[in-house]
């Protein structure tokens, strides 16, 4: 889902960069209140997050995709943590990896780091506070529609480009967006469901305070 | 240090050791979709894309392009380069994190 350099013109980098300024202060913010009790977590969660990343699995039809774990660090910690997390990751890895790219950085933080833990996030709470499901199911859910849903979008920042400036991605939305989609329905997001709801269920063993906590004092909840 | 993120750190550990499953896995299998080079793509679609060709040299000061050590091309140097790669790609992860809480003064007060 790392979008690289040359796929998005520069009037789609820039509006992306525009978009993530505010979310960028709004994640920065947040993270000047974390608690220093959270501070390793959060560092560990983001390690975690760009090694998952690096297990690439087959699709069918001969691509791959990969887990982002951003519904994980949104359970566990908040949304907005799960934002600074990738900020960091997906930073490094297209500087020192040539993962995703400078230019498409801002876009790729969007799909990943903003898109993919809020939807999954709120779609792991709509299912435990309002439907009454079991948090770990919850959460496999949540990963799952939250990782398909950023495919989506990042297969439609794709597929408009050929509208906006030619020249850069070829592909228009009837290709991008059902690639990108289908890739993630099948493969990624299983896998992302699974280690997801495997997480919840280990933590909700070993810290269920992290679970009570929010709901006593909902906090940042 | 709390259990959880002890825990976290032995997953972390764990999944340094086991990286190169995310490479020998798919081995035979192309690039993810939308992450092909240049001249792939402009294979793929029989026709020159100039803004691609101009853009995609951005930023080609990656150190270990696709997580390897350029070179490295058989399974046992990909899977060794893999390794270091994860290991350098957490390193700096972190240390980018932690200065990032400190320039932000995240978690200095409670």
């Amino acid at each position: 889902m790392h979008i690289p350099d040359g796929y998005l013109g520069p009037y789609t980098c820039a509006l992306f960069y525009i978009v993530m300024i505010p979310i960028w202060y709004k994640a920065f913010r947040w993270l000047k209140g974390l608690k220093p009790q959270q501070v390793p977590l959060l560092g560990v969660l983001t390690a975690f997050a760009f090694l998952v990343m690096m297990y690439n699995l087959p699709v069918p039809g001969g691509t791959t995709a990969h887990i982002v774990g951003g519904t994980i660090i949104a359970i566990l910690i908040d949304p907005w943590a799960a934002t600074v997390s990738l900020t960091i990751v997906l930073l490094i890895q297209a500087l020192f990896f040539g993962d995703g790219g400078i230019t498409s950085y801002a876009a790729n933080v969007f799909n990943m780091g903003v898109v993919l833990p809020f939807v999954g996030y709120y779609t792991y709470r709509f299912l435990t506070k309002r439907v009454g499901l079991d948090e770990v199911i919850s959460a496999g859910i949540g990963a799952y529609v939250g990782i398909v849903t950023a495919a989506t979008v990042a297969g439609t920042e794709l597929g408009i480009q050929p509208y906006i400036q030619p020249g850069y991605c070829p592909y228009t939305l009837s290709v991008s967006v059902p690639a990108m989609a289908i890739a993630h329905l099948l493969t990624a997001g299983p896998a992302a469901a699974v280690v997801t709801g495997a997480v919840v269920w280990y933590v909700r063993k070993s810290r269920p305070d992290l679970f009570e906590m929010r709901k006593i004092l909902r906090t940042r909840g | 240090m709390d259990r959880l993120t002890k825990a976290l750190l032995t997953a972390v550990a764990v999944m340094v050791v086991l990286s190169p499953l995310g490479i020998l896995l798919v081995w035979n299998y192309g690039d993810a979709w939308g992450e092909w080079d240049v001249s792939t793509i402009e294979h793929m679609v029989g026709q020159k894309l100039p803004g691609m060709e101009k853009l995609s040299n951005a930023w080609n000061h990656a150190v270990l392009p696709d997580y390897n050590v350029p070179g490295w091309e058989d399974k046992l140097h990909a899977s060794a380069g893999y390794i270091l790669s994860a290991i350098v790609g957490v390193a700096l992860v972190l240390g980018f994190y932690y200065v990032v809480v400190k320039l932000t003064s995240g978690g200095a007060k409670g």
